[in-house]
């Protein structure tokens, strides 16, 4: 009798084992598969994301979220502080008010990131230009030119500031006489190709704009 | 006499040519009456140790020479009991034999039921990693039915050209982004508020 059921034990064990690796396999792929198609998790939800969530259109993640208006109001805190402080004649502290703009976090891929941080930019290099810091106003554009991932209206501002640190150059050139006048001219040369630049991404934007009006 | 049988097992053998002592041909003639008596199902309850081996001898001697039959029900039952090993079946209830193919029949079950699982299994995970992942949040679907002023976006729309005087007024621009930001954040809560 004993040796019967030990029998049939080993003969059946096998399979129910096999039967429940499988199952276990089946539901962990089934989770992953869940899981690829929820996506990770995206700024545009607030409640959590469950892995046996249906894709619901409002759960996009390009979606305005609280972490884009926190850090879009961090950026207007600051801007506010350096207005203060400017018009307490701070230009420094100012400045550095601005700066801290660069730092602030803002969710992956959102696209004010870029416009925001540019525009500091933009206004960080005038409260250089103002200070008589024009090499770290340049090299605080070309860093925003450079870290840009498309061209926008923020982008075309930057050059123009671009085109005025050039003109400030210039006149410093011209300042010193006549040594000076080949350096100005190049300024001012650098000055309209920035300039000419944006003015040539407003153009292009504008039809874009109206194309899509 | 007990000591004439254990002489007889364990004594020394006496020569084959020698003629029989009167003693051997009466205790030979004994045991064939014993050996008679057993073979006709009259074993005496009790007799020496050297005769109850002697006669179990005798009987597996006769036995293996083909000449010991079972009886129907006996021989019966060996073969159920033989045939409930083999196919690992439990003792069938009323002496009923199971048939040898639906023994074997259940032996394989349980692998032809894991055989038809794993295939079952198998083609299941192939369908979940080979078929073309659904449209995840963000792709075209879901952004043509979201409205555009419930996703981050650029600003261009909104800014437009930023002209040289207004080139610093960076803090006027991040308000009027802000509250546009606002605006589709609490009609995108609103809606989704609204919606059954």
């Amino acid at each position: 009798m004993n040796h019967v059921n030990v029998r049939r034990s080993a003969a059946a064990s096998p399979g129910a084992g096999l039967a429940v690796a499988l199952a276990v396999a089946l539901g962990l792929a089934a989770g992953c598969s869940a899981e690829r198609e929820s996506g990770a998790p995206g700024r545009g939800s607030d409640a959590p994301h469950s892995v046996t969530r249906v894709t619901d259109p409002s759960d996009a993640p390009d979606l305005i979220g609280r972490d884009l208006l926190v850090a879009l109001a961090q950026a207007k805190n600051f801007h506010h502080k350096a207005k203060v402080y400017m018009s307490d004649g701070n230009l420094a502290a100012a400045t550095a008010s601005v700066r801290q703009i660069l730092s602030l976090p803002f969710p992956r891929g959102a696209a004010e990131a870029d416009d925001v941080r540019n525009d500091a930019r933009a206004l960080l290099a005038k409260l250089l230009i103002s200070q008589g810091q024009l090499d770290e106003a340049a090299r605080t554009i070309t860093e925003g030119l450079a870290q840009t991932q498309r061209e926008s209206f923020f982008v075309a501002n930057l050059y123009t500031v671009q085109g005025e640190i050039h003109e400030v150059r210039a006149a410093a050139a011209d300042a010193s006489g006549e040594p000076g006048r080949p350096a100005a001219r190049d300024e001012r040369h650098a000055a309209i190709e920035s300039y000419d630049r944006s003015i040539q991404i407003n153009q292009r934007l504008q039809s874009v704009l109206m194309e899509e009006r | 006499m007990a000591r004439q049988h254990d002489d007889t097992l364990t004594g020394s053998v006496p020569d084959p040519e020698t003629e029989p002592a009167p003693g051997e041909r009466a205790h030979a003639r004994r045991f064939a009456e014993l050996v008679d008596e057993a073979l006709a199902g009259r074993t005496p309850p009790a007799m020496s140790a050297d005769d109850r081996a002697l006669l179990e001898v005798a009987t597996v001697i006769r036995a293996t020479h083909g000449s010991l039959e079972l009886s129907p029900a006996r021989g019966r039952a060996v073969v159920e009991a033989a045939l409930r090993q083999a196919v690992g079946a439990a003792p069938a209830a009323g002496g009923s034999v199971v048939p040898i193919g639906r023994g074997r029949g259940r032996r394989w079950a349980p692998w032809i039921v894991a055989g038809a699982s794993t295939l079952v299994a198998a083609a299941a995970l192939a369908m979940l990693w080979l078929r073309p992942a659904a449209p995840s949040a963000g792709a075209p679907i879901g952004r043509a039915a979201v409205p555009a002023e419930w996703r981050s976006r650029p600003a261009d729309a909104l800014i437009g050209p930023i002209a040289r005087d207004r080139a610093g007024d960076a803090s006027a621009r991040l308000d009027t982004i802000f509250a546009d930001r606002l605006d589709g954040f609490r009609a995108r809560r609103l809606g989704q508020r609204g919606t059954p």
